[in-house]
């Protein structure tokens, strides 16, 4: 230190101040070197190491993205095809205008002209096209989508005329439904969007929508040319097809019937049904009533709702805008629209569970059959009312006056709730729910459709107050289709099968991408107990509560059923007394191909008919059936009985003597009148080719004109059958009269096809319906 | 040494140059590449506009010619003469500055430029070089008088505020920072208490500050701190750039294989070139590139340390300074270390009289390694 001390300013003292300053600057310059010679470029070498090295990939990828155009190439929905190749759904090309506000923005464009003009066009508000057109933070503004080429090509010829810069055309693609409302719920629709929402279309949304392709090329900013240019295509591959195990006749028939039903017994809560077939488990038709055309899903198909929706909307308006009772009406709106359409979109055969009521004491039956506990020689007696131990409530059957001594057969024709009561004790509580679990109650069906529900059944602790009332299929929720798989198990043998409804996806080639088969799940009861179940659902049509189930030329089985609905309370917290009445059918049921369930939901007590199963739903299904058996290639085989109940074809006679007339009618079971007296038939009544009951009398005219003058139907309701045949020979019409051989009691017209009074054509056939309000269930 | 002998004094030709090697050899590598990646950056834009791709090649190539002959003869006639013409200098830039402010062709809302006919010019590059010989002139004169606030910092400071004064009317931020980052640091090398400069550093942070506030500055910055918040619009510039250097990887498209310059990047072969490179020559190159500038700025530094006289000493070091200074900002600005400001990087952006004068301004330097005798003082 001293040494140091003492040296420094001696060193320093020796030097002039121009070289003291010439040290200063040497060590001043040798700091600079360090600090902007190397310190400086420290921080740019870690710089750069972390842009070029460590987010390299990153900062290429969106390079290459900003670097590049692409376009995109749009796959096509695939398209949905019945079983036999009737397009359900498919899609046809349209367009989507839109603006690009930059390109408005930089040629100057006058956007009041784009606005005015694409307002005309395209039916939309003028001030929102000027937004879109003024949004210039955009490229890209949608201002209609998927318009129909007609508008297209005025959008085109728009765009010339005024030779504007920044309207566009992109091609795009519209969802069509050729079949309307048919089978709307199960096919579901597309959303704006493209989305497959609800049904199929959602199921099957990935199927269906392909992989949209792409060219992507490199550009120059401003579009030009660069020299180091690659283009990569990447196919669109387009949607796969679906094809269905539905038909679409079938479906058809199974909507009209169940529409007749619901304006014949005013049902006010929609009604929804099943065809399957029992021993593959593939769906021929399913429907829910209530429906809408997917084609226009936003429209609310209910007139009453949509008036009540009209009229709030309109409030709403009324109030004035700003104000909190225009938002709040608005929303409520919102609210109650949104609900409306997701009501009708529903699907209620796979997504709401119901209460079966008497069609599930086949289950018990068969589930006690199987056990051994009951045999086809039982037998129940049923006083009206009864007490069991475990339930405190007295059980009354429907019959006040009872059933008295009955074999099984008659206790399930009877539908009688003292003899299941009965059995279900005999059963068990355990047996009932590993039956009820084993005929897949506490499970989904796993059919490939949306939002399958399982239902509400009761849980394995139930009690026996539980089990009386499940015995006869009440206190609980199961699903429709549930219930229609678990009545194929009853009758094919006893396979559970699980459901399907689209048996094919196929690519555009043709080629089967994937395929559904028939999947046993499980046997549930012996093909002996199956037998017996066969030979027990087709007494219940022959000779128990499902009557007007008869179907003429075919053996029917199926069994009947009504249920208050539970857990429906009205405004007032009154349970409400609404009924569903069902039926389910099976046939033919010695060889069981078809089982068809009919649900009906709340039928108007105005009618002035009993609200039953038998009286309404049972009609429906035989209807169904009557259509579809003939279809599907069921061969019918009449008795005699049956003649009546089945429409022929009227042949030609004219020109024939009466004996050849006779030979020719006779041969399609009609017989002849004659008309004055020549020798040949001159005309007849009807003529070649109408439709008239089996066992008819068709009027021929020898020699005298045939009259041409219309005649009035008669008002048939409330007549007796001859009273009705009486008054339609009178009024020279034929009927063709349904519901006439119900085994008991006193059967009324309840329902004609033809208004009375109506004028219609001499010869005419209309359809009238008799009814015994004793049966009931 | 103190005093010159009077033939020293005088402009001559040196018949027998000893300029130093190694700075001549990393100058011309640096023109020639500077050159070829000019050319291929431009190579779009030159296309695009000009009709040629190899417009701003000739151009600029001529102009490396003839920079490259100003440099010898600046190395021929040695630098002493620059003293006594010192203020001349300072006071021709200074008219150049009032010139251009007058009668400057405006670019981009700045007036920056002096149309030439042929050729455009802008005169702050003018006063960077003035400054450099001004300050050089004077810290020689001055001695260790530079210890003194009235020598060491006021003179100084009062050039420097002048020069803002005319550069921020353009405005020419840019410009302004590297005549004062420049000033200050001569005055550092020149011996100005260090005190002095906590007081330069709180006056240039306060001045920051103020600049930030201001809506063209403040825009900047935070396109700065998060250039992806706005990539279309004001952060557009940047995230192209950061685009083209993360585009380079660790070796790079190739030359000539940038994508970038198909004019997604603006400046493309101006103040963002370096991008370009990056791309082009991937994190290796640039480090190549990096390193020759670092070699060239330390030799610079190096012949400074060895300079015969002290005005030598100021002359190389304040011109190695000035060049490090304008490196370090492009570079800082192309990777977003640091915010947006224009500024070109010397060989390699397009810009004749701008070439011609960072050549002088080697030729200087080689002027100056010339009388090197060899050993520290």
């Amino acid at each position: 230190m001293r040494k140091k001390g003492h040296s420094k300013p001696n060193f320093e003292e020796n030097l002039t101040p121009s070289q003291r300053q010439n040290r200063l600057v040497l060590t001043r310059t040798m700091v600079l070197l360090l600090l902007c010679g190397v310190l400086l470029f420290f921080p740019l070498v870690g710089y750069l190491f972390n842009l070029m090295v460590l987010d390299h990939d990153l900062l290429r990828q969106e390079a290459i993205a900003n670097q590049t155009a692409k376009t995109q190439i749009s796959a096509s929905r695939g398209n949905i095809y019945d079983r036999n190749m009737n397009i359900l759904a498919s899609s046809y090309s349209v367009e989507t205008v839109y603006l690009n506000p930059v390109a408005i923005a930089n040629y100057n464009q006058d956007i009041d002209l784009i606005a005015s003009g694409l307002s005309r066009i395209l039916d939309v508000k003028e001030d929102f096209v000027r937004q879109q057109a003024e949004n210039t933070k955009y490229y890209y503004r949608i201002v209609k989508k998927k318009i129909s080429a007609e508008l297209s090509q005025q959008v085109r010829d728009f765009i010339n005329e005024h030779d504007i810069v920044g309207i566009h055309l992109e091609p795009a693609e519209q969802r069509y439904y050729p079949y309307t409302s048919l089978a709307a719920q199960v096919m579901g629709f597309v959303s704006e969007e493209d989305k497959g929402t609800e049904g199929l279309e959602f199921f099957y949304n990935k199927e269906l929508t392909g992989t949209a392709g792409s060219i992507i090329t490199t550009k120059g900013n401003n579009g030009t040319a660069m020299p180091y240019t690659y283009e990569k295509y990447y196919d669109a591959e387009n949607g796969h097809d679906l094809i269905l195990t539905l038909d679409t006749t079938v479906q058809f028939y199974l909507e009209k019937n169940m529409q007749n039903a619901m304006e014949k017994y005013s049902i006010l809560n929609g009604a929804f049904g099943i065809v399957m077939d029992v021993n593959t488990a593939e769906i021929l038709a399913m429907a829910t009533l209530g429906s809408y055309d997917p084609n226009h899903w936003q429209d609310i198909y209910d007139v009453n709702l949509s008036n009540q929706l009209e009229s709030m909307y309109q409030s709403a308006i009324a109030a004035g805008e700003g104000t909190t009772a225009y938002t709040q009406g608005l929303a409520k709106y919102n609210e109650a629209i949104k609900n409306a359409r997701l009501k009708q979109w529903r699907n209620r055969v796979v997504s709401d569970g119901y209460e079966p009521g008497s069609t599930f004491k086949l289950i018990t039956l068969a589930a006690a059959l199987n056990e051994g506990v009951v045999s086809t020689n039982s037998h129940f007696n049923c006083d009206g009312a009864h007490d069991y131990e475990g339930r405190e409530q007295t059980v009354h059957c429907w019959k006040a006056q009872g059933h008295g001594n009955q074999t099984t057969a008659e206790a399930l024709g009877n539908s009688c709730n003292i003899a299941f009561s009965d059995i279900g004790v005999a059963l068990g509580v355990r047996d009932y729910y590993n039956y009820a679990k084993a005929f897949g109650f506490l499970e989904t069906t796993n059919i490939d459709l949306p939002g399958e529900g399982k239902g509400y059944f009761f849980p394995e602790s139930m009690t026996v107050a539980n089990l009386i009332s499940g015995a006869w299929g009440q206190t609980f929720r199961i699903t429709p289709l549930q219930l229609v798989r678990a009545v194929a198990a009853l009758v094919n043998g006893g396979y559970l099968m699980e459901p399907y409804i689209v048996s094919e996806v196929v690519d555009e080639d043709g080629k089967v991408i994937m395929r559904n088969e028939p999947t046993v799940i499980r046997q549930v009861i012996s093909e002996e107990t199956s037998r017996t179940m066969r030979q027990m659902m087709e007494y219940v049509v022959t000779d128990g509560t499902a009557g007007k189930a008869k179907t003429a030329g075919y053996a029917i089985g199926g069994k009947t059923g009504t249920s208050e609905k539970i857990d429906v309370y009205d405004e007032n917290g009154e349970q409400v007394k609404d009924k569903m009445v069902s039926f389910v059918g099976v046939a033919p049921i010695d060889d069981p191909k078809y089982v068809v369930l009919v649900v009906l939901d709340t039928p108007s007590d105005k009618t002035g008919l009993y609200i039953s199963g038998g009286i309404m739903a049972a009609p429906t299904v035989r209807d169904v059936f009557a259509d579809i058996l003939p279809y599907l290639g069921v061969e019918p085989n009449y008795d005699e009985d049956d003649i009546s109940a089945v429409n022929v074809s009227v042949p030609n006679t004219v020109g024939m003597s009466v004996e050849q007339a006779v030979k020719v009618l006779g041969e399609r079971s009609l017989t002849l009148r004659t008309v004055g007296n020549g020798s040949v038939i001159t005309g007849q009544i009807p003529a070649m080719g109408a439709e008239v009951p089996g066992n008819s009398e068709i009027l021929v005219y020898m020699g005298e004109e045939v009259p041409k003058d219309p005649v009035t139907v008669p008002n048939f309701m409330g007549m007796t059958v001859a009273e009705a045949r009486q008054a339609a020979k009178n009024a020279g019409i034929y009927i063709q009269a349904q519901g006439t051989d119900t085994a008991v009691g006193a059967i009324y017209v309840t329902y004609q096809s033809v208004a009375g009074g109506t004028s219609v054509q001499r010869g005419s056939t209309i359809h009238v319906e008799f009814t015994d309000n004793t049966v009931r269930d | 040494m103190e005093r010159l002998p009077q033939k020293e004094r005088t402009l001559h030709w040196d018949t027998h140059p000893h300029m130093d090697l190694p700075f001549l050899l990393l100058t011309l590598i640096l023109t020639a590449v500077g050159l070829l990646m000019m050319f291929s950056a431009s190579y779009a834009r030159a296309f695009q506009e000009e009709g040629s791709s190899t417009f701003y090649l000739w151009r600029q190539g001529i102009f490396a010619i003839v920079g490259i002959g100003a440099m010898y003869l600046m190395c021929m006639v040695g630098y002493d003469w620059l003293r006594r013409f010192a203020y001349i200098f300072w006071g021709i830039s200074i008219a150049l500055l009032i010139l251009v402010l007058l009668v400057g062709t405006k670019v981009n809302g700045a007036r920056r430029w002096l149309n030439l006919g042929f050729t455009t010019f802008q005169p702050s590059e003018a006063a960077k070089a003035a400054e450099v010989v001004l300050f050089a002139a004077m810290i020689a004169s001055f001695k260790d008088k530079m210890q003194t606030f009235r020598y060491g910092v006021l003179p100084f400071g009062l050039v420097m505020l002048g020069y803002a004064g005319l550069l921020l009317p353009q405005p020419h931020l840019s410009a302004t920072i590297i005549i004062g980052g420049l000033g200050i640091a001569m005055m550092f090398q020149g011996g100005t208490k260090l005190r002095w400069f906590l007081l330069l550093i709180l006056a240039g942070v306060a001045g920051f500050l103020v600049l930030t506030k201001t809506g063209y500055a403040a825009r900047r910055l935070s396109a700065w701190l998060d250039p992806f918040s706005d990539p279309s619009d004001a952060g557009y510039q940047i995230v192209q750039s950061l685009y083209a250097i993360g585009s380079g990887g660790l070796f790079g498209l190739g030359f000539g294989k940038s994508r970038q310059k198909y004019l997604y990047l603006p400046e493309e072969h101006n103040d963002y070139i370096f991008p370009i490179v990056c791309e082009e020559l991937g994190f290796v190159g640039a480090v190549l590139i990096i390193l020759l500038f670092v070699l060239l700025i330390i030799r610079g530094y190096w012949i400074a340390m060895h300079a015969k006289d002290r005005f030598g000493a100021l002359l190389a070091g304040g011109f190695t300074t000035l060049l490090a200074l304008q490196v370090f900002l492009n570079i800082g600005v192309a990777t977003n270390f640091l915010p947006a400001t224009g500024i070109s990087l010397p060989f390699f952006s397009y810009g004749g009289t701008a070439l011609v004068l960072q050549l002088i301004e080697m030729g200087i330097i080689l002027a100056v390694s010339c009388k090197n005798d060899n050993k520290l003082w």
